[in-house]
Protein backbone atom coordinates (compact mmCIF):
# COMPACT_ATOMS: atom_id res chain seq x y z
CA UNK A 1 0.00 0.00 0.00
CA UNK A 2 2.71 2.42 1.08
CA UNK A 3 4.86 1.23 -1.81
CA UNK A 4 2.09 2.03 -4.28
CA UNK A 5 1.61 5.45 -2.75
CA UNK A 6 5.35 6.12 -2.99
CA UNK A 7 5.44 4.92 -6.61
CA UNK A 8 2.57 7.26 -7.52
CA UNK A 9 4.33 10.15 -5.84
CA UNK A 10 7.58 9.29 -7.63
CA UNK A 11 5.76 9.21 -10.97
CA UNK A 12 4.31 12.66 -10.31
CA UNK A 13 7.72 14.02 -9.34
CA UNK A 14 9.35 12.66 -12.50
CA UNK A 15 6.57 14.20 -14.61
CA UNK A 16 7.02 17.55 -12.84
CA UNK A 17 10.79 17.48 -13.39
CA UNK A 18 10.43 16.61 -17.08
CA UNK A 19 7.82 19.31 -17.58
CA UNK A 20 9.99 21.90 -15.85
CA UNK A 21 13.00 20.87 -17.93
CA UNK A 22 11.18 21.38 -21.20
CA UNK A 23 9.32 24.57 -20.28
CA UNK A 24 12.25 26.97 -20.85
CA UNK A 25 12.58 25.68 -24.44
CA UNK A 26 8.92 25.98 -25.32
CA UNK A 27 8.48 29.15 -27.29
CA UNK A 28 6.50 30.38 -30.24
CA UNK A 29 8.52 30.67 -33.41
CA UNK A 30 8.31 34.43 -34.00
CA UNK A 31 9.98 34.70 -37.42
CA UNK A 32 7.24 32.90 -39.29
CA UNK A 33 6.03 33.24 -42.84
CA UNK A 34 3.30 35.85 -43.04
CA UNK A 35 4.60 37.85 -40.07
CA UNK A 36 6.57 41.07 -40.19
CA UNK A 37 10.32 40.62 -39.91
CA UNK A 38 11.79 41.90 -36.65
CA UNK A 39 13.54 45.21 -37.30
CA UNK A 40 17.27 45.64 -36.65
CA UNK A 41 19.93 48.32 -36.76
CA UNK A 42 23.34 46.89 -37.56
CA UNK A 43 26.68 48.32 -38.74
CA UNK A 44 27.93 47.51 -42.21
CA UNK A 45 31.14 45.57 -42.69
CA UNK A 46 32.74 48.53 -44.46
CA UNK A 47 32.07 50.69 -41.40
CA UNK A 48 30.28 53.30 -43.53
CA UNK A 49 27.10 53.43 -41.48
CA UNK A 50 24.21 51.37 -40.20
CA UNK A 51 21.28 49.73 -41.90
CA UNK A 52 17.79 48.96 -40.66
CA UNK A 53 15.16 46.70 -42.12
CA UNK A 54 12.98 49.80 -42.52
CA UNK A 55 15.57 51.22 -44.95
CA UNK A 56 14.85 48.32 -47.29
CA UNK A 57 11.08 48.88 -47.57
CA UNK A 58 9.95 48.84 -51.20
CA UNK A 59 12.46 46.19 -52.19
CA UNK A 60 12.25 42.42 -52.19
CA UNK A 61 14.83 41.41 -49.58
CA UNK A 62 16.77 38.20 -49.20
CA UNK A 63 18.12 38.20 -45.65
CA UNK A 64 20.88 35.71 -44.98
CA UNK A 65 22.38 34.78 -41.61
CA UNK A 66 25.87 33.36 -42.05
CA UNK A 67 29.28 32.88 -40.41
CA UNK A 68 32.78 32.16 -41.68
CA UNK A 69 32.90 28.81 -39.85
CA UNK A 70 29.66 27.60 -41.42
CA UNK A 71 30.49 24.98 -44.08
CA UNK A 72 27.46 25.46 -46.38
CA UNK A 73 28.12 29.25 -46.43
CA UNK A 74 31.18 28.58 -48.60
CA UNK A 75 28.76 27.38 -51.25
CA UNK A 76 25.86 29.74 -50.60
CA UNK A 77 27.64 33.12 -50.70
CA UNK A 78 29.10 32.74 -54.24
CA UNK A 79 25.71 31.50 -55.49
CA UNK A 80 23.89 34.43 -53.84
CA UNK A 81 26.41 36.76 -55.48
CA UNK A 82 25.58 35.32 -58.94
CA UNK A 83 21.89 35.72 -58.14
CA UNK A 84 22.44 39.34 -57.10
CA UNK A 85 24.41 40.08 -60.26
CA UNK A 86 21.65 38.55 -62.39
CA UNK A 87 18.68 40.28 -60.73
CA UNK A 88 20.27 43.64 -59.93
CA UNK A 89 19.75 46.03 -57.04
CA UNK A 90 16.91 48.20 -58.38
CA UNK A 91 14.05 46.26 -56.79
CA UNK A 92 15.97 43.60 -54.94
CA UNK A 93 18.48 43.48 -52.09
CA UNK A 94 20.52 40.77 -50.49
CA UNK A 95 21.52 41.56 -46.94
CA UNK A 96 23.82 39.11 -45.23
CA UNK A 97 24.15 39.32 -41.46
CA UNK A 98 27.49 37.97 -40.32
CA UNK A 99 27.44 36.25 -36.92
CA UNK A 100 31.19 35.77 -36.41
CA UNK A 101 32.58 36.84 -33.06
CA UNK A 102 35.21 39.01 -34.74
CA UNK A 103 35.07 41.19 -37.87
CA UNK A 104 38.43 39.78 -39.00
CA UNK A 105 36.95 36.30 -39.48
CA UNK A 106 34.31 37.73 -41.82
CA UNK A 107 36.87 39.78 -43.75
CA UNK A 108 39.15 36.74 -44.18
CA UNK A 109 36.25 34.67 -45.48
CA UNK A 110 35.09 37.40 -47.88
CA UNK A 111 38.59 37.70 -49.34
CA UNK A 112 38.16 34.13 -50.54
CA UNK A 113 34.47 34.51 -51.44
CA UNK A 114 33.95 38.16 -52.39
CA UNK A 115 30.41 39.52 -52.65
CA UNK A 116 29.06 42.90 -53.72
CA UNK A 117 25.87 42.89 -51.65
CA UNK A 118 25.50 44.37 -48.18
CA UNK A 119 27.16 42.63 -45.26
CA UNK A 120 26.10 43.59 -41.75
CA UNK A 121 27.86 42.66 -38.52
CA UNK A 122 26.15 41.14 -35.50
CA UNK A 123 28.93 39.64 -33.33
CA UNK A 124 26.59 39.27 -30.34
CA UNK A 125 23.92 37.42 -32.33
CA UNK A 126 21.02 39.48 -31.01
CA UNK A 127 19.41 39.63 -34.46
CA UNK A 128 19.78 35.89 -34.84
CA UNK A 129 18.01 35.49 -31.50
CA UNK A 130 15.23 37.88 -32.53
CA UNK A 131 14.73 36.00 -35.79
CA UNK A 132 14.99 32.69 -33.91
CA UNK A 133 17.58 31.05 -36.09
CA UNK A 134 17.56 27.28 -35.59
CA UNK A 135 20.27 26.20 -38.02
CA UNK A 136 23.20 27.80 -39.80
CA UNK A 137 22.82 29.18 -42.38
CA UNK A 138 19.24 30.41 -42.39
CA UNK A 139 17.73 32.87 -44.85
CA UNK A 140 14.44 34.72 -45.14
CA UNK A 141 12.70 36.12 -48.18
CA UNK A 142 10.80 39.32 -47.44
CA UNK A 143 8.34 41.11 -49.67
CA UNK A 144 8.34 44.84 -50.40
CA UNK A 145 6.43 45.60 -47.19
CA UNK A 146 8.87 43.70 -44.96
CA UNK A 147 6.67 40.65 -44.44
CA UNK A 148 8.38 37.25 -44.27
CA UNK A 149 7.34 35.17 -47.26
CA UNK A 150 9.53 32.15 -46.70
CA UNK A 151 12.26 30.82 -44.42
CA UNK A 152 15.11 28.70 -45.79
CA UNK A 153 16.78 26.66 -43.04
CA UNK A 154 20.16 25.31 -44.14
CA UNK A 155 21.55 25.45 -47.66
CA UNK A 156 22.19 23.07 -50.54
CA UNK A 157 23.34 24.34 -53.96
CA UNK A 158 20.22 22.72 -55.45
CA UNK A 159 18.09 25.18 -53.39
CA UNK A 160 19.21 28.16 -55.48
CA UNK A 161 16.73 27.45 -58.29
CA UNK A 162 13.91 27.31 -55.78
CA UNK A 163 15.06 30.57 -54.19
CA UNK A 164 15.34 32.21 -57.60
CA UNK A 165 11.79 31.14 -58.44
CA UNK A 166 10.45 32.60 -55.16
CA UNK A 167 12.27 35.90 -55.74
CA UNK A 168 10.98 36.15 -59.34
CA UNK A 169 7.43 35.51 -58.13
CA UNK A 170 7.71 38.35 -55.61
CA UNK A 171 9.31 40.72 -58.11
CA UNK A 172 6.45 40.09 -60.56
CA UNK A 173 3.79 40.97 -57.98
CA UNK B 1 5.58 -5.75 5.53
CA UNK B 2 8.35 -3.94 3.71
CA UNK B 3 8.94 -0.45 4.90
CA UNK B 4 10.77 2.17 2.92
CA UNK B 5 12.43 4.94 4.85
CA UNK B 6 12.79 8.29 3.20
CA UNK B 7 15.25 10.67 4.80
CA UNK B 8 13.66 13.73 3.17
CA UNK B 9 10.84 15.06 5.30
CA UNK B 10 7.45 15.42 3.61
CA UNK B 11 7.27 19.24 3.60
CA UNK B 12 10.72 19.37 1.97
CA UNK B 13 9.85 17.09 -0.96
CA UNK B 14 8.33 19.76 -3.24
CA UNK B 15 11.41 21.88 -2.55
CA UNK B 16 13.68 19.02 -3.65
CA UNK B 17 11.62 18.53 -6.81
CA UNK B 18 11.81 22.25 -7.57
CA UNK B 19 15.56 22.25 -6.94
CA UNK B 20 16.07 19.33 -9.32
CA UNK B 21 13.88 21.02 -11.93
CA UNK B 22 15.88 24.23 -11.57
CA UNK B 23 19.11 22.30 -12.08
CA UNK B 24 17.73 20.70 -15.24
CA UNK B 25 16.64 24.06 -16.58
CA UNK B 26 20.21 25.30 -16.13
CA UNK B 27 21.32 23.16 -19.06
CA UNK B 28 21.22 25.95 -21.66
CA UNK B 29 21.54 24.90 -25.28
CA UNK B 30 24.33 26.41 -27.40
CA UNK B 31 22.63 28.55 -30.01
CA UNK B 32 23.33 27.77 -33.69
CA UNK B 33 25.22 31.05 -34.17
CA UNK B 34 27.41 30.37 -31.12
CA UNK B 35 29.02 27.26 -32.54
CA UNK B 36 32.03 28.96 -34.10
CA UNK B 37 34.45 27.54 -31.55
CA UNK B 38 32.87 24.09 -31.77
CA UNK B 39 33.36 24.19 -35.54
CA UNK B 40 37.12 24.73 -35.22
CA UNK B 41 39.25 21.76 -36.38
CA UNK B 42 40.88 21.51 -32.96
CA UNK B 43 37.46 20.67 -31.48
CA UNK B 44 37.09 17.57 -33.67
CA UNK B 45 37.38 14.22 -31.92
CA UNK B 46 40.27 13.46 -34.27
CA UNK B 47 41.96 16.81 -34.82
CA UNK B 48 44.36 15.55 -37.47
CA UNK B 49 43.01 12.45 -39.25
CA UNK B 50 45.97 12.25 -41.65
CA UNK B 51 48.49 12.21 -38.79
CA UNK B 52 46.41 9.59 -36.97
CA UNK B 53 46.37 7.37 -40.07
CA UNK B 54 50.17 7.68 -40.40
CA UNK B 55 50.70 6.94 -36.71
CA UNK B 56 48.51 3.88 -37.02
CA UNK B 57 50.42 2.75 -40.10
CA UNK B 58 53.81 3.09 -38.33
CA UNK B 59 52.46 1.33 -35.26
CA UNK B 60 51.07 -1.61 -37.21
CA UNK B 61 54.31 -1.92 -39.24
CA UNK B 62 56.48 -2.02 -36.12
CA UNK B 63 54.19 -4.39 -34.28
CA UNK B 64 53.82 -6.64 -37.35
CA UNK B 65 50.12 -6.67 -36.75
CA UNK B 66 47.25 -4.41 -37.45
CA UNK B 67 44.13 -3.62 -35.52
CA UNK B 68 43.61 -2.91 -31.86
CA UNK B 69 43.18 0.74 -32.70
CA UNK B 70 39.60 1.90 -32.81
CA UNK B 71 36.71 -0.38 -33.63
CA UNK B 72 37.23 -3.85 -35.08
CA UNK B 73 37.34 -4.11 -38.86
CA UNK B 74 38.74 -6.11 -41.74
CA UNK B 75 41.81 -4.89 -43.53
CA UNK B 76 44.24 -6.67 -45.85
CA UNK B 77 47.20 -6.42 -43.45
CA UNK B 78 49.40 -5.40 -46.39
CA UNK B 79 51.82 -3.01 -44.74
Amino acid sequence: MFKQHLRRKLKRSVCAILLAAFLPHAHVHAAESGSAGSDFRLPTLGGDGELTLQDLRGKVVYLDFWASWCGPCRKSLPLYESLYQEIGSQQFAIVAINLDETREDAVRFLKQHPVSYTILLDPVGSTAADWQIRVMPTSFLLDRSGMIVREYAGFEPAHIEDIRHDIDTLLDQ
Amino acid sequence: MTSIHCSISKPCRPLVVLLLAALLAACAPVQPWERGRLAQPVMALDGNPMLSAMDEHVYSSKEASSGGVGPAGGGCGCN
